[in-house]
């Protein structure tokens, strides 16, 4: 009886190795590698880049793969958590490197982890793009890794000229994180580009609190006392309507300005009416949006069911910037080494790719070169195209 | 259904009696002659590993005994069993058997000569077969690199929580304090460092972190448990925010470049010393101080152990392994930031001590081991892995309320004995 069972398990296991030896993929298939926080403290932010990837996946596939130099290749994604942590960005690209060999690597998105684990890439030589991270570590002296969004030295001055034409203001306030990198970079690059403009001691208020702080009233106070002509805050949307709303009880009735890390759905289902006609610089704007932007926007709130924060589109961008590198490559040999290198030159030779999140040409530093845009938080609380602003 | 559930159920049970049969064949096999087996089987899967995994339909060998293919590609998973079982399982069995009496007359002629030689001699085969299975995949090697460095962390902070028997939660802030004492020194110090420099580093991040450790246990030492807790949670906070505004270490947007130092051979050698060091602190009369400190330290101050002076000495040596460990940590990963080093490196790490055991540094090594693994192995689950490891800490909580191997001495000789000591020796 025993004997029986093992007998069959053994013949069940020889079975179906002999099947998965025979229906073993061909060669004929490009891995690209995602490196997202499925789980953790953003789970919001993989999953943007998740519904992104698929979207972008099934449209492959619809075309019956990826056509590179005449031939038809499939495409496979591999997808890995980094549950928004470094040590674990860092095992999940030496994984898709080494282990799925993938031929570049969309990821990961915060810079937390983009910085540890585009060292990773770099050693490894791999392309890395990275379609959210801002900390000019993450490119910087790595000729393998590039990102999409624009950088923090590029948005700051974008803030401080638009508020300067539009509110004619002369004396400006920031409220930020100090605890949190972005915000912490974007407010000393906004002060940096305000007081060029309009002398040291210009920037009347420069006040900050700790992540997960709740309360903004002291700062708020100060902020209002000072005389500043608006308040500029580079927080995130579920800091930014707790910011408002008690600027507004305070009685302060100037306008607040924010940056990218402004654009997402929640931020109006959180702040209702006191949002309404604030402005805010970003990737791009969904209210409005014409042509492809329209398609990707429209396609992605049908398919999922909210308009897609700036994640998904950035990383759609990337995913096609991906998809032009390789085509651009010309062939794929199958040696992975030969064909990494030449995905990585093509992608340093893309001038004005034509993404939904603008156009742009990488500089030498693997950064991109694109313009921002100013959008303005309509009545009914859609994200308006202002104006756009191009470096 | 119900009969084919009555099935399993008998044939668990004589699956046991099976498995324990085969176990016991094994009963005179040293560890020498297991790691002479291991390393084998390493050597084997060297050679022809990927070609065998090719023919298997594999495109590479599995990376951790073919775990990750648990929901990627199933299809795949009877040729990782078949691939595990030829090039780990059995090449290990056959040799371990083969070799046992050999092995036997090996470790007794060793032990003889000295310990410290016999230690020697399985240190070196350890490495030899951790280099040769990290070789084969790279990804291995950052896994074990980590698991290492968890390792040291698990025991550093089972001094205070185990043996000490406090819940100190300041371990973030050591580990924190270390890697970016052992980076300044590394990136900010010195314009061209040699590599000859790292182990004054990691002293350097050690230090720093006892330090920090003064700085906690003055105010802190009068209270005892749950105070002792909140204040230590507290100063963890404090370190986080105090690296946040520090300029100089880049702030929030944290140290990255630290040099590529920390190789697989440097994280060993820092890793068996931690685990010497410590046991034998342990072990010393100190350690049984500290345990007298937790059992009733009205009674150890009656019994003349100085308790005060106890507590602080085990506080800023734990404090002094888990700087260390942060300073490899910072090394292996090249980026080190203050958000790293919250409240969930803190579950992690307590996670490690309790899941392995309070009182022993086996059940550290165990602990940081099977949770570092685990949590590898599990990757492909994604969401669900974070519902399976919880599941896994509350049975354990259940069943083993003080963890795996908890309060058990590691005897480094009686682990190295030869196994037929009674019928050939006397």
């Amino acid at each position: 009886m025993n004997k029986r069972i093992l007998v069959s398990i053994l013949l069940l296991l020889v079975l179906s190795v002999l099947l998965a030896a025979c229906g073993g993929g061909g060669n004929d298939v490009i891995r690209i590698g995602i490196n997202a926080p499925l789980t953790g403290d953003n789970p919001k932010v993989g999953e943007g880049t998740k519904y992104a990837a698929e979207m972008w996946l099934e449209d492959i596939n619809a075309a019956g793969g990826l056509e590179v130099g005449g031939k038809m290749y499939q495409v496979e994604l591999v997808t890995e958590d980094n549950e928004y942590k470094a040590e674990s960005a860092t095992k999940a690209n030496t994984k898709l490197i080494t282990q799925d060999e993938v031929l570049l690597i969309i990821g990961p998105q915060s810079s937390q982890q983009a910085v540890p684990a585009g060292g990773v890439a770099n050693d490894n030589k791999t392309p890395m793009i990275s379609p959210w991270s801002t900390n000019p570590n993450t490119t910087l002296n790595r000729p393998w890794v590039f990102r999409t969004p624009f950088l923090d030295p590029f948005q700051g001055p974008v803030v401080a000229n638009f508020a300067t034409e539009q509110f004619g203001a002369t004396k400006a306030a920031v409220l930020y994180d100090v605890a949190s990198d972005y915000p912490k970079g974007l407010a000393e690059f906004f002060k940096a580009a305000w007081e060029e403009n309009h002398g040291a001691g210009s920037v009347v208020a420069f006040e900050s609190f700790t992540t997960k702080d709740q309360d903004f009233s002291a700062q708020l106070t100060k902020i209002k006392e000072s005389g500043a002509d608006f308040i500029f805050t580079p927080q995130y949307y579920s800091e930014v309507p707790l910011i408002v709303q008690q600027a507004h009880e305070l009685g302060w009735d100037k306008p607040i300005v924010g940056s990218d890390s402004w654009g997402s759905a929640e931020l109006v289902n959180l702040c209702g009416d006191d949002c309404d006609g604030l402005f805010f610089s970003t990737h791009y704007a969904a209210a409005g949006a014409t042509g492809a932007t329209k398609a990707f926007i429209d396609r992605y709130n049908e398919k999922y069911g909210y308009v897609p924060d700036d994640v998904g589109a950035l990383t759609w961008d990337t995913l096609l910037l991906a998809q032009q590198a390789i085509q651009d490559c010309g062939e794929i040999t199958g040696d992975l080494a030969v064909d990494r290198q030449c995905v990585r030159d093509a992608l340093a030779n893309i001038k004005d790719f034509h993404g939904i999140t603008g156009d742009m040409t990488f500089t030498p530093e693997g950064d991109p070169i694109k313009c921002a845009v100013i959008v303005r938080i309509s009545d009914a609380g859609e994200f308006e195209f202002f104006e756009q602003v191009c470096p | 259904m119900t009969a084919q559930t009555i099935q399993k159920s008998k044939n668990g049970g004589r699956l046991r009696l099976w498995w324990q049969s085969v176990w016991s064949r094994f009963d005179d096999v040293p560890l020498l002659g297991w790691l002479i087996g291991a390393l084998v089987a390493v050597g084997l899967e060297y050679a022809v590993g990927r070609p065998f995994a090719q023919l298997l339909g594999m495109r590479k060998s599995p990376a951790l005994f073919g775990f990750l293919f648990i929901l990627k590609e199933p299809w795949l998973i009877p040729s990782a069993i078949v691939y595990v079982a030829v090039m780990t399982i059995l090449p290990i069995a056959a040799l371990a058997k083969a070799t046992a009496s050999f092995a036997n007359k090996t470790a007794t002629a060793l032990l003889r000569a000295s310990t410290l030689l016999s230690v020697a001699v399985h240190l070196i085969l350890l490495y030899a077969i951790l280099y040769i299975w990290c070789d084969i995949l790279p990804y291995r090697l950052i896994v074990v690199k980590l698991t290492l460095i968890a390792i040291v962390i698990t025991l550093s902070l089972n001094v205070v929580n185990g043996y000490m028997g406090e819940f100190s939660c300041s371990h973030p802030g050591f580990i924190s304090l270390g890697a970016y004492g052992a980076s300044v020194v590394t990136i900010l110090v010195f314009d061209d460092p040699s590599p000859w420099l790292f182990p004054l580093a990691l002293i350097v991040g050690g230090i720093v972190a006892a330090l920090g450790a003064l700085l906690v246990a003055i105010p802190s030492f009068r209270t005892r448990g749950d105070y002792l807790a909140i204040i230590s949670l507290a100063f963890t906070f404090i370190i986080k925010s105090f690296i946040e505004n520090l300029e100089f270490v880049g702030g929030p947007r944290g140290l990255g470049g630290q040099p590529n130092w920390a190789s697989l051979p440097v994280v060993f050698i820092v890793t068996i010393i931690a685990i010497w060091i410590i046991n034998n602190f342990v072990r010393s009369i100190l350690g049984k101080a500290l345990n007298a400190v937790r059992d009733n330290e009205a009674a150890a101050d009656a019994m003349t152990v100085n308790t005060q002076r106890t507590k602080m000495t085990a506080f800023l040596f734990s404090a002094f392994w888990a700087g260390v460990a942060g300073g490899l940590l910072a090394h292996v990963l090249a980026f080190i930031n203050p958000a790293s080093f919250g409240l969930q490196k803190l579950a992690e790490v307590l996670a490690m001590v309790y899941f392995g055991g309070l009182n022993s540094v086996v059940g550290s090594i165990v602990g940081a081991v099977s949770l570092n693994l685990l949590g590898e192995m599990l990757r492909p689950l994604e969401i669900w892995k974070w519902i399976v490891i919880p599941l896994m800490l509350i049975l354990m909580m259940i069943y083993r309320p003080t963890g795996l191997v908890a309060f058990k001495e590691f005897d480094i000789v009686a682990l190295l004995q030869p196994k037929q000591t009674t019928k050939g020796e006397q």
